[in-house]
């Protein structure tokens, strides 16, 4: 079980701090929790675009089985601090919504954060954020300087209590907190139709497992802009999860690469482009994301969609020689040939792959895509055994 | 009188600035002062070391006003965390709420007109390290506020610039007789 607790307040020292971080480690063989700190996120305001701190703070919580709230009382009630970031995290996109959510408090005095408590509940049960909030099981632990010693609970009815109100949370997460499977089917549903294509037909068990199979992962954004589909291969490079369906694309990115994907989004939906490919290295080797067009028979704009792969075994075999171009003593039209297995289908305007790649401007590009019709005779016979 | 006017939302569009714009002129046989939270840091008990400078420009403004006035907008059924953090500087180092008279007025966009939030900012001000007088009753709560007001910036209803004039004049009242028994005290 995967949990975030929130550190309610942006002071250097809070009892409230030592409280999840007594919690994180108590707890570890029940839930791997995480410690969220407020202090850098900006202050809330309509105003304000999301920036990167607020975004993976967000992701943070949306990824959560639940939420942990650690709240001091300032005033009779919860830091500006932590209601900003409340504020943040249920404006437009609501990560609380139906989140497991549970309090905890604790104060020099005898009170702990009663009022607070009080307050950040009906916080959480407004319709803005609309969390599952664990009612009952307060944890209000008075004294805090007497009861944390060295990191540690040292009065034995707090522990014991504290223990059983947790042991609470994570029933109360297990049995009540929406599971994946309701939302989204673990299996895509599946009957006896196919699909007749011109050029056969699949069941939709095939097409569900060649999208599946095949050496690189999909991710769609539709027309609306909204992600709202990505293959379930085994392994990704991007990890995605279901709880992301439906998102808007300014809200799955982070904001600082957004002003990118727009410039490619918009490209297609213009028409200027139809595809751009980027070469990267992600979790230590060499990948390749395209991301293409997606049009109807007719040319219209049906959505962006990106294959990510991993590179090295087709790199592997071109160091190994395997098209003779890597020893640098074969000739260049050889070399060239190797090009011209795709020129072949370029010359052809109707093929989107490779005519997609024609028109990438990203100059990110490996050489090999470029248009060389040196020796289309040789590529074209090489295309047609396929 | 004398009226410090708290506008409680750090938004460029907000009808409780359009709410507190009004009153400042359709009140203008006294003086109300409109103060923005936007140019306040998020309060923090330990950054920055000194009160910052607007914490300190409108404590010495509320200590030379007859009162507050607050107009609250609502998020997550609580107060806005911008206007709740002016609140916090102004209860840590520096007391100026202290036995100074507020009245609470708001305004949203639906049919609630910030109820819940006014209730808490009520119990916030009312906590030991604000301790101000709050106005009992006389809750303003305007309501569907995107088109309550002209394009001039008034109230359009009567009914509403009457009850608002009701509860303003009672607040003055209220000034008035706080003021009375603190003289009567010292």
């Amino acid at each position: 079980m995967k949990l975030v607790a929130i550190v309610g307040t942006n002071a250097d020292f809070s009892y409230n701090r030592l409280l999840l971080q007594y919690m994180q480690k108590h707890f570890q063989a029940m839930a791997d929790i995480k410690i969220l700190e407020i202090d850098q996120l900006p202050a809330f305001s309509i105003d304000e675009p999301l920036d990167m701190k607020v975004w993976s703070f967000k992701k943070a919580i949306q990824q959560a089985d639940g939420v942990i709230f650690s709240t001091p009382e300032y005033d009779h009630s919860i830091p500006a601090a932590l209601k900003s970031a409340i504020e943040w995290v249920s404006y437009k996109q609501n990560v609380l919504y139906h989140k497991p959510a549970m309090i905890v408090g604790t104060s020099y005095g005898p009170q702990a954060s009663a009022r607070a408590q009080e307050h950040l509940r009906q916080i959480l049960a407004s319709p803005d954020c609309d969390a599952y909030t664990l009612s009952g099981n307060e944890v209000l632990i008075g004294n805090a300087a007497k009861v944390f010693v060295d990191g540690n609970v040292t009065d034995a009815k707090v522990r014991a209590e504290l223990e059983s109100y947790f042991n609470n949370f994570v029933d109360f997460i297990e049995t009540t907190a929406p599971k994946e499977d309701d939302s989204m089917p673990k299996q895509p549903y599946l009957d006896d139709a196919y699909i007749k294509f011109p050029t056969g037909s699949l069941s939709f068990r095939e097409v569900q497992q060649i999208l599946s199979t095949i050496p690189f992962e999909i991710d769609l954004i539709d027309h609306t802009d909204h992600f709202t589909w990505y293959s379930n291969k085994p392994n990704r490079e991007h990890v995605r999860y279901p709880n992301e369906i439906g998102e808007g694309v300014d809200e799955c990115h982070p904001p600082k690469a957004l002003p990118i994907v727009m410039k490619i989004i918009n490209s297609f939906k213009d028409g200027s482009r139809d595809s751009v490919s980027r070469p990267l290295m992600m979790h230590g080797h060499r990948v390749l994301i395209q991301y293409y067009a997606l049009r109807d028979v007719d040319g219209s704009y049906l959505g962006t969609i990106e294959f990510t792969g991993s590179v090295e075994h087709i790199l592997n075999f071109y160091d190994q020689g395997a098209w003779g171009a890597s020893d640098g003593t074969s000739g260049a039209s050889q070399a060239d040939a190797t090009s011209g297995a795709s020129d072949a289908s370029a010359d052809d305007a109707a093929d989107a792959t490779s005519g997609a790649s024609a028109h990438d401007d990203a100059a990110t590009d490996a050489p090999a895509e470029n248009a060389d019709t040196t020796d289309a005779p040789d590529a074209t016979s090489g295309a047609s055994e396929h | 009188m004398k009226f410090v006017a708290i506008v409680g939302s750090n938004a460029n569009q907000s009808v409780n600035r359009q709410l507190l714009q009004f009153m400042q002129r359709h009140f203008d046989e006294d003086q109300l002062d409109l103060v923005e939270v936007k140019p306040f840091p998020m309060f923090n008990e330990n950054h920055p070391a000194t009160d910052p400078e607007p914490a300190v420009k409108l404590a010495e403004q509320i200590q030379a006003a007859d009162g507050v006035i607050i107009a609250c907008p609502e998020y997550n059924h609580s107060v806005p965390s911008g206007l709740k953090s002016v609140i916090e500087w102004e209860s840590y180092r520096l007391h100026p709420f202290k036995n100074k008279p507020v009245m609470i007025v708001g305004a949203s966009k639906f049919a609630q007109g910030s109820s819940r939030a006014q209730l808490h900012l009520r119990q916030i001000l009312d906590s030991p390290g604000v301790f101000a007088q709050v106005f009992p009753g006389n809750e303003f709560l305007l309501g569907q506020a995107k088109q309550a007001f002209t394009a001039e910036g008034d109230l359009k209803d009567q009914g509403t610039i009457d009850f608002l004039t009701l509860c303003y004049n009672g607040f003055k009242d209220f000034v008035a007789m706080h003021q009375a028994a603190q003289e009567a005290q010292a």
